[in-house]
């Protein structure tokens, strides 16, 4: 392809066309939402069931388990809209329609950028459904106020975008729908080896280490404090950092994975 | 399995993953006052719970390789053929309970390696194997007769979200005596924690006859409940066949 005329078309209007394009797709395909919006709702229900009990521990800041687990569905239900970015991509890579994309005379970038787009604007779906469970039917508290909510939709949309990017270079890389898995697995793994159930007071050995470091910990710190307390700029500065660290790397590594598809 | 690791590695590596993560997110909850076993590490009380949960992920895999059969018309080529109709249902019954076999094998070693102790020793080992390889056949022959019902791989895929459900609402990761209100209330009226806890009892305190046999019992009816599905579903898809 020529990136000389790369240009020709207004980057915007082909990141707002990639976006409408996700929508439309999921309009005519809702089973793409269910498990996207299901999963996490169950991750809320299930983990503030299941570990009800376990905000007895010190360093959980509250005592409603539904207080602490609803930060973490949100980041998973962010996630899990993340990775429609990439099966978007390699549905397109799959039948062909791709390659129409990229010879058409628009920047790589702006290609991405649509697809990133529409897993954001689709994270608020999940983010959504995820606090009604947790406020109608758990009765979550937010002694943080509007601003709490703000973090939750600031931190799930910004996960959204780590994560879409990420595996939309991992499927400019393998070209097929099934390479999803290979995301899934860092997605949970990211998530996990983090202080998304626990505090990292109540962390003992090895993931001791691995969460203090995981930048996915100050991203759900930041979503998770208005849930305990009062917003503060300490929370949220580091979450942002490190938010704002993820995406640009992660963009990165899309477009270096992009140029792969010509291979 | 070997063709197709795919199929079998997330059963693996997310029961291992589970693990690793709630012996050390978890490991003061044993702590907590109520929990039902004293001087035991968290890794030692999941266990059970995660052999279990490998085994039921890949127990749609026999159903799904039927499911794939019938998409690709294989099916009709061994039903022209001169064999048993039931060795067809078989085959993947016994196919279902060597991949649990294997897989618990490979998980309770690992756990062994990095320090889970089984108090029961071998007894408990061997129970805890053979509980996990029928409680993939009782599950799978379910998702045998979804396969042999609708010849769908994407229906029989689909219905792994309602063993991660299952799963979770129970007393697999956390006592049922810890947990509140209407989740609890499910929890402890779901099958699996009947299985999951006495085959934990054999892990954390010794064998137990009577634990092996609760276990063994109610897979026992789950798993005649879903071969007796499988083979009205069998007899239907032959009848549709001629």
């Amino acid at each position: 392809m020529s990136y000389k005329n790369a240009a020709d078309a207004s980057s915007v209007a082909v990141v707002y066309a990639g976006i409408l394009r996700g929508f439309s797709r999921m309009r005519r395909l809702p089973s793409l939402m269910i498990p996207s919006i299901l999963m996490p709702v169950f991750f809320v229900i299930a983990f503030s069931g299941s570990f009800a009990s376990i905000v007895e521990l010190d360093g959980y800041e509250t005592d409603k388990a539904v207080n602490w687990m609803t930060a973490w569905a949100v980041m998973q239900g962010a996630a899990f809209s993340g990775m429609g970015a990439g099966g978007l991509a390699a549905t397109d890579l799959e039948n062909g329609f791709f390659d129409r994309l990229r010879v058409a005379p628009i920047r790589p970038m702006a290609i991405i950028g649509g697809l990133v787009g529409y897993c954001v604007c689709r994270a608020l779906i999940p983010i959504t459904a995820v606090l009604i469970v947790a406020f109608g039917v758990l009765h979550a508290e937010m002694p943080g106020g509007v601003l709490g909510f703000v973090m939750v939709y600031l931190s799930g949309i910004g996960m959204a975008a780590v994560m879409g990017l990420f595996v939309l270079g991992i499927v400019f890389t393998f070209r097929t729908l099934k390479s999803l898995a290979i995301g899934q697995i860092f997605m949970f793994s990211a998530m996990f080896l983090s202080v998304g159930q626990a505090p990292i007071q109540a962390i003992d050995g090895w993931l001791h280490s691995v969460a203090a470091i995981n930048p996915v910990t100050n991203v759900i710190r930041m979503c998770r404090q208005g849930f305990l307390g009062e917003v503060t700029w300490s929370m949220t500065q580091p979450g942002l950092i490190a938010l704002a660290g993820m995406v640009v790397g992660t963009s990165i590594w899309a477009r270096i994975r992009y140029k792969k598809v010509d291979i | 399995m070997l063709r197709q690791p795919q199929s079998w590695a997330p059963g693996l590596f997310f029961p291992l993953l589970l693990a690793a993560v709630y012996s050390s997110q978890f490991s003061k909850a044993v702590d907590i006052v109520g929990f039902p076993f004293q001087d035991v590490s968290f890794l030692d009380f999941v266990l059970p719970a995660c052999v279990i949960q490998g085994v039921l992920f890949g127990s749609t895999n026999s159903a799904s390789d039927l499911a794939a059969d019938i998409e690709n018309s294989f099916m009709d080529r061994l039903l022209v053929s001169p064999v048993s109709r039931a060795s067809i249902l078989l085959a993947r019954l016994a196919s279902a309970f060597m991949y649990g076999v294997v897989q618990a094998g490979i998980l309770i070693t690992i756990f062994l390696i990095f320090g889970a102790n089984i108090a029961g020793g071998f007894p408990s080992i061997i129970s805890i194997v053979l509980i996990a390889a029928l409680l993939a056949v009782s599950i799978g022959s379910f998702g045998i007769a979804i396969a042999l019902r609708t010849g769908s791989q994407e229906v029989v895929q689909s219905t792994f979200p309602l063993i991660f459900v299952a799963i979770f609402v129970s007393s697999a990761f956390f006592p049922v005596q810890l947990m509140e209100g209407w989740y609890g209330s499910i929890a402890q009226k779901n099958p699996l924690t009947w299985i999951i806890d006495p085959t934990r009892r054999m892990a954390i305190v010794g064998f137990s006859w009577k634990d092996l046999g609760q276990s063994l019992g109610i897979i026992s009816a789950i798993a005649s409940l879903g071969i007796g599905i499988s083979i009205w579903q069998l007899r239907r898809r032959l009848v549709s066949a001629q």
